[in-house]
């Protein structure tokens, strides 16, 4: 396509402009993608360079080390202590003892069984004294997975402590030679409060979040590549064990029987009514909730604060109570078809939860009443925020409130909050309790449901891999596929739109 | 005189306009409460079964809340009030200094750190919620001792919701900051005595939503209880009265639960409002 | 730069605390048949450890286990809430009473039936010792390790004490797997007097419809997502659908299923004019009355809830017939029961004491103890024949039996995608959709076979 200098620009008219935006940002997408793998090609160069560098830093340091160095090599932390800095000395010390002591104890048992994840299952053994069968366990599976990641993460951990300890000593005796003093322990407490407080104000919340976050999300991954379902659980009834690829196969080439169409069709299907309703739900919203916070800001409007309290009221009620009632307000039998069927204006129950269209508009319009007291909330403080004088000479110009609106209130507000709506459409594309709670996902999708479990019309990814994990098969290695496939799409959704959002790249402009 | 009639037609537009934003606010606002007033009414109801066919009761009483305070809500009420206030302090001391520190320090790991934590927020947490069961069981931090572990896992996975405060930090002035350090403060005293008295707004905003998230939670709260009572949590407890045998005799009670639920929150949250908005329009917006 | 490292360490010891405690809990799995599934439970189960212990040494010695299984257990027993107090009355009355010096220390929980399958399969380690669950959730147990064979005195108590349909329901592969509890876990009809005023009406669906549409009101009947009650059609046109097991309990050997056949073809005609009627709403539960229901389908469970709403106008009836090209077919149902399960323990003692526990609590007294308390109908032969044991309820539940097909142990899957015949029989225009629709059923049939 051409390229349009800034000049050049200017002088198309509106339509050709919006042309041309949709056609560059169409384009920019391959670009896009193609710089990110670009990026991380490079990325991965640099970091492999980056590791035989440090090898051989390691044997440098070795071979030219004092014998405080070298030693050290062994007995971490020696070089620390030899040269006065024993806090941080017994520190390294004593991480390499517990090291040690895990692995010898427990470390290597699951280290050596995460090739497998366990040979023996349990057992159902009769006793004819007692008269009685009981179960004899042998392997666990799933504790195989889980402590073996952790004892690799660990394991992680040290070498990475180790090559921080050889470091240090090569730095050491620099400092030695040039005739500096060295930091003493006192020094390094101090500057945990200073010049490395981030460190401190990181360390707990970063240990938080690797292992309850980083670690689940790892097993999670892993899970996608074993045969982890309700029938082989790894404990009370079989173990479970590493098929390679096989489920990514299944999901995108195997028609599930019974069901009128493939897994990937079902899954194309599910993700294109996600999308669509994370559209819907957070532009309804975001529209909506601006314009009633722009009603109740307007001049001359009174009580502004009641309208906004009450409003606000219905954020602080948990939503399983009030989604709950609303969900059988709506049902056939429910209190909106009874009143109108007394009133005389319909015939025939109106079908809100079993037709499939019905259904979709229904949760939106739902997920409107949820959204817009956040929204009114958010734009409330952002619309003030506007200058006044922006308005006031729009005014003089002879703008009318269309126009004004058009022309300052919303590319303000979009420029303001454009990280928000990204987060919020993702937010959106996994929103689990507005579903769960008020459809379950039904109405029945008839074509898709099969062998593999039912799907409904209102089924986000999210509800249908929680269908997945509790369906009567627990077939939590489909759900890890789908998880990933699921983050695959968000991920790619956020690439794209970070890289045509301008508030999001220039991060430091905003301060 | 014309530009007097001009005037008095810019008026009366106004006015009818504001007529038209008046009748609008009322119908919102009806509709918006309707459902909590009837919630409200479904609880002063004496004869049970779940649906009937009207909303004023024919029977007024204080039977459910009588009946709720015999049964083991108390209990469930305790176990969540306790999980909000300890998430309340915690959640929010990691997330001020998860958000504080990406804000203002510029470090060789903040970029990658940054990024990393977003790519972690795309996985589903559906998934991983099995697997935190299974490391709290193992911990033995389940079923009975269902508090401190819920406690524990809301804490530890808090640091990933750090934007919106990190983007509230990102509007107070940088120049505080090095003023400050050019009279010769440390980082902790700029923090301490500088910045969170600024913050104040999304510190409260940060404790109230923090305080507000396990009200609800019942997914991941009915795991880890896994069918014992005394680790339940308001949600899943009102949730086991919701069983199609149960539905019928406890759905009036139910209502009261929920009462008594947004009861405490409803009102801290009126109170804290003008913070809870500075909060979010100083944070939300900038992620 | 350098004291970067000191907060790496820091991070890292957190970590090898985190690990360490970990450590030391798993280790006792890592040798085995200890016991991994006990580990972070209460207080309750190191004890029931120290009895296993002991048990080992003496079970070698000894061949007589009457005064062997004394000794207290601490158990944890999940039961719906109405049954909480009775139960924990019924358990004490078990401790003062039994023969073999069994004490039971059982913490009764509120569970529902669903919850506790869910839950157990789930994770056994942590689930209740003794539970309550509906039948249709057997091959998942099974499947998931949470129940095992009774032994062979327990079993042939069971299946000397109870009515057939429960014992079969209990049975897999050959062998019972849980104790019959109840046996009246079906459903028939409960009508509204007051609209259905015409009771030569009440045989013929066809006739109810017409009944509901006159007056305005509803016809509920949970067909849209509940394979249950969708078989009800089925088993009325004269379909079957049986399952046989392997020895293990869970490997299906044979499927004899005759859905997909020109009785089939009935049945969906039959259902299509329920589904297509305006009167038609998709509900099983009683409460439905209050919002303009005149008929419920539904089962034993909704009669106290239905008589408060209804009172004197309160009508309960067998199922009616629909009629297709002339012929008239009876509406089948399932007649099913609730289980009690027994979670397979590590130890041969504490299994036996609990199987004593389990025959006492599904015995004839405590089961005629249930029914005055919950209405619970019995499976017990004794029980059953007792005059007492009667409401209007479990008499047209009785004469709905004559037409109903004794529940077996069926798959998880099947009922999911069972359900979905009423969603294509609904879309369908005519008998090719129904067709279709069979067709696809079949073919997830045949999948379960692999």
């Amino acid at each position: 396509m051409k390229r349009y200098s800034d000049m050049e620009f200017l002088r198309l008219s509106k339509w050709q402009k919006f042309l041309y935006k949709l056609v560059s940002f169409l384009v920019g997408i391959p670009l896009g993608i193609g710089r990110f793998f670009k990026k991380i090609g490079i990325a991965v160069k640099n970091g492999v360079l980056r590791v035989v560098s440090e090898l051989k830093d390691i044997g440098v340091t070795f071979v030219h080390g004092d014998w405080k160095t070298k030693v050290s090599y062994v007995v971490m932390g020696f070089g620390n202590i030899a040269r006065g800095q024993v806090l941080r000395g017994l520190l390294f010390l004593l991480f390499e003892a517990v090291f040690i002591f895990y692995m010898v104890t427990t470390g290597g048992y699951w280290l050596s069984k995460l090739g497998t994840l366990g040979t023996q299952g349990p057992e159902s053994v009769y006793d004819p004294i007692y008269d009685t069968n009981t179960t004899v366990y042998h392997d666990n599976s799933f504790k195989i997975l889980l402590y073996g990641v952790l004892t690799i993460f660990f394991i992680v951990a040290f070498i990475y402590t180790w090559w921080v300890n050889v470091r240090q000593n090569k730095l050491a005796e620099q400092i030695i030679k040039s005739g500096k003093k060295l930091k003493s322990g006192k020094d390094d407490l101090k500057s945990l409060v200073d010049d490395q407080f981030h460190k401190t104000l990181l360390a707990l919340p970063m240990v938080g979040i690797l292992v309850f976050t980083v670690l689940p999300i790892v097993f999670m991954v892993l899970v996608a590549f074993t045969n982890y379902d309700g029938s082989h659980n790894g404990y009370s009834n079989a173990l479970f064990t590493w098929v390679g690829l096989k489920n990514f196969s299944t999901l995108f080439s195997w028609s599930s029987a019974g069901s009128t169409q493939s897994m990937s069709a079902t899954f194309g299907e599910i993700l294109v009514w996600t999308l669509m309703w994370a559209f819907f739900a957070t532009f309804t919203n975001y529209f909506l909730g601006m314009g009633v916070a722009m009603a109740i800001n307007k001049k001359g409007i009174r009580l502004k604060k009641m309208w906004r309290t009450i409003l606000v009221m219905t954020v602080a009620i948990p939503q399983f109570i009030s989604l709950l009632y609303v969900s059988k307000m709506f049902a056939a039998d429910g209190l909106i078809n009874q009143m109108l069927l007394s009133l005389g204006w319909i015939k025939q129950a109106l079908p809100f939860w079993t037709d499939p269209t019905w259904a979709r508009i229904t949760v939106i319009i739902i997920n409107i009443w949820i959204g817009i007291p956040y929204l009114m909330l958010i734009t409330t403080g952002i619309l003030m925020n506007i200058p006044a004088d922006l308005y006031e000479s729009a005014k003089i110009d002879g703008a009318n409130a269309w126009q004004q609106f058009h022309k300052i209130t919303l590319p303000y507000m979009l420029f303001i909050t454009g990280p928000y709506l990204l987060t919020s459409f993702t937010g959106n594309m996994n929103n689990f309790n507005v579903i769960y709670l008020l459809t379950g996902g039904g109405p029945t999708n008839a074509a898709a449901s099969g062998a593999a479990g039912t799907v409904g019309h209102t089924d986000l990814l999210i509800t249908w891999l929680f269908k997945i994990t509790t369906g009567s098969d627990s077939q939590y290695y489909l759900a890890a596929v789908v998880g990933i496939m699921v983050f695959v799409v968000v991920a790619i959704i956020s690439l794209v739109v970070y890289n045509v959002l301008p508030s999001i790249k220039n991060e430091e402009d905003y301060q | 005189m014309k530009n007097e009639k001009r005037h008095m037609g810019l008026k009366a537009t106004n006015r009818l306009s504001n007529t038209a934003i008046y009748i609008l606010l009322v119908v919102i606002s009806v509709v918006w409460l309707l459902p909590f007033v009837f919630i409200l009414l479904q609880s002063f109801r004496v004869e049970s079964t779940w649906q009937v066919g009207y909303v004023i009761p024919q029977q007024w009483g204080f039977d459910n809340y009588i009946r709720l305070w015999n049964s083991d809500f108390k209990r469930w009420y305790l176990n969540t009030l306790i999980i909000a206030l300890f998430s309340a302090v915690l959640v929010t001391v990691i997330q001020l200094c998860m958000s504080y520190t990406l804000s203002r320090f510029r470090f060789k790991m903040r970029g990658p750190l940054m990024r990393f934590m977003l790519i972690l927020g795309m996985f589903p947490g559906m998934l991983t919620m099995i697997i935190l069961y299974r490391v709290l069981a193992d911990l033995g931090l389940t079923q009975a001792n269902a508090v401190p572990g819920l406690i524990l896992v809301g804490v530890a996975s808090s640091g990933m919701g750090y934007y919106v405060s990190k983007g509230f930090f990102d509007t107070i002035p940088k120049s505080l900051d090095e003023a400050a350090r050019v009279d010769g403060a440390t980082r902790f005293q700029v923090l301490y005595k500088i910045i969170l008295p600024l913050a104040k707004p999304i510190v409260i905003y940060t404790i109230l939503t923090a305080f507000m998230g396990p009200w609800g939670d019942f997914v991941f709260a009915r795991y880890v209880a896994m069918g014992t009572s005394a680790g339940y949590n308001v949600a899943v407890g009102m949730y086991s009265w919701l069983t199609n045998d149960q539905i019928n005799s406890w759905y009036t009670t139910f209502c009261a639960g929920g009462v008594m639920v947004a009861l405490p929150v409803t009102i801290l949250f009126l109170c804290l409002q003008k913070y809870y908005v500075e909060g979010v329009t100083g944070g939300a917006v900038k992620g | 730069m350098k004291v970067r490292k000191f907060t790496a360490l820091l991070l890292v010891l957190v970590m090898v605390l985190a690990l360490c405690a970990c450590g030391s809990g798993t280790e006792q799995s890592s040798e085995p048949s200890t016991q991994p599934t006990q580990q972070g439970s209460s207080s309750g189960t190191e004890q029931s450890g120290g009895d296993n212990e002991q048990s080992g040494g003496d079970s070698e010695q000894q061949g007589d286990t009457g005064s062997e299984l004394a000794g207290t257990y601490d158990i944890t027993v999940w039961v719906p809430e109405a049954a909480v107090e009775l139960t924990k009355t019924q358990i004490g009355n078990f401790n003062s009473s039994n023969e073999y010096g069994i004490t039971i220390n059982a913490t009764v929980e509120p569970v529902s039936e669903a919850d506790a399958a869910n839950n157990m399969i789930t994770d056994v380690a942590a689930g209740g010792d003794i539970f309550f669950f509906a039948q249709d959730q057997l091959s998942r147990m099974i499947q998931a390790g949470a129940v095992g064979k009774l032994g062979q005195g327990a079993a042939q108590t069971v299946s000397a004490n109870n009515d057939a349909g429960t014992v079969m329901a209990a049975t897999a592969g050959g062998d019972i797997y849980a104790y019959p509890l109840t046996s009246d876990n079906g459903y028939f009809m409960y009508y509204d007097k007051s609209v259905i005023t015409d009771e030569s009406h009440l045989g013929s669906m066809e006739a109810l419809i017409a009944d509901c549409e006159a007056a305005g009101k509803l016809f509920s009947f949970q067909l849209d997502d509940n394979a249950w009650y969708l078989a009800s059609f089925f088993f009325g046109a004269g379909c079957h659908n049986e399952w046989t097991y392997a020895e293990d309990g869970t490997t299906i050997e044979k499927i004899d299923d005759d859905f997909n056949s020109p009785n089939g073809i009935i049945a969906c005609k039959g259902l299509k004019k329920l589904l297509s009627s305006p009167a038609y709403n998709n509900s099983s539960d009683v409460s439905a009355f209050a919002n303009g229901s005149a008929i419920v389908v539904s089962g034993t469970w909704g009669y106290k809830d239905a008589l408060d709403i209804l009172g004197d106008n309160l009508g309960a009836a067998e199922l009616p017939s629909f009629e297709v090209d002339g012929q008239s077919y009876h509406l089948g149902s399932y007649s099913g029961c609730k289980l009690l399960g027994v979670k397979p323990q590590e130890d041969a003692k504490t299994g036996a004491a609990l199987n004593q526990l389990a025959l006492y609590l599904t015995g004839k007294d405590c089961q005629m103890e249930r029914f005055q308390e919950t209405t619970w109908g019995p499976s017990n032969l004794e029980a059953q024949a007792d005059p007492s044991v009667s409401t209007p309820a479990l008499v047209a539940y009785a004469a709905q039996s004559a037409y109903a097909v004794p529940q077996p142990v069926i798959p998880g899957g099947w009922w999911e995608f069972a359900q979905v015949i009423a969603i294509d029989v609904k879309n369908a225009a005519d008998e090719t959709g129904y067709q279709a629709a069979l067709d696809k059923y079949q073919q997830s049939l045949d999948a379960l076979m692999g």
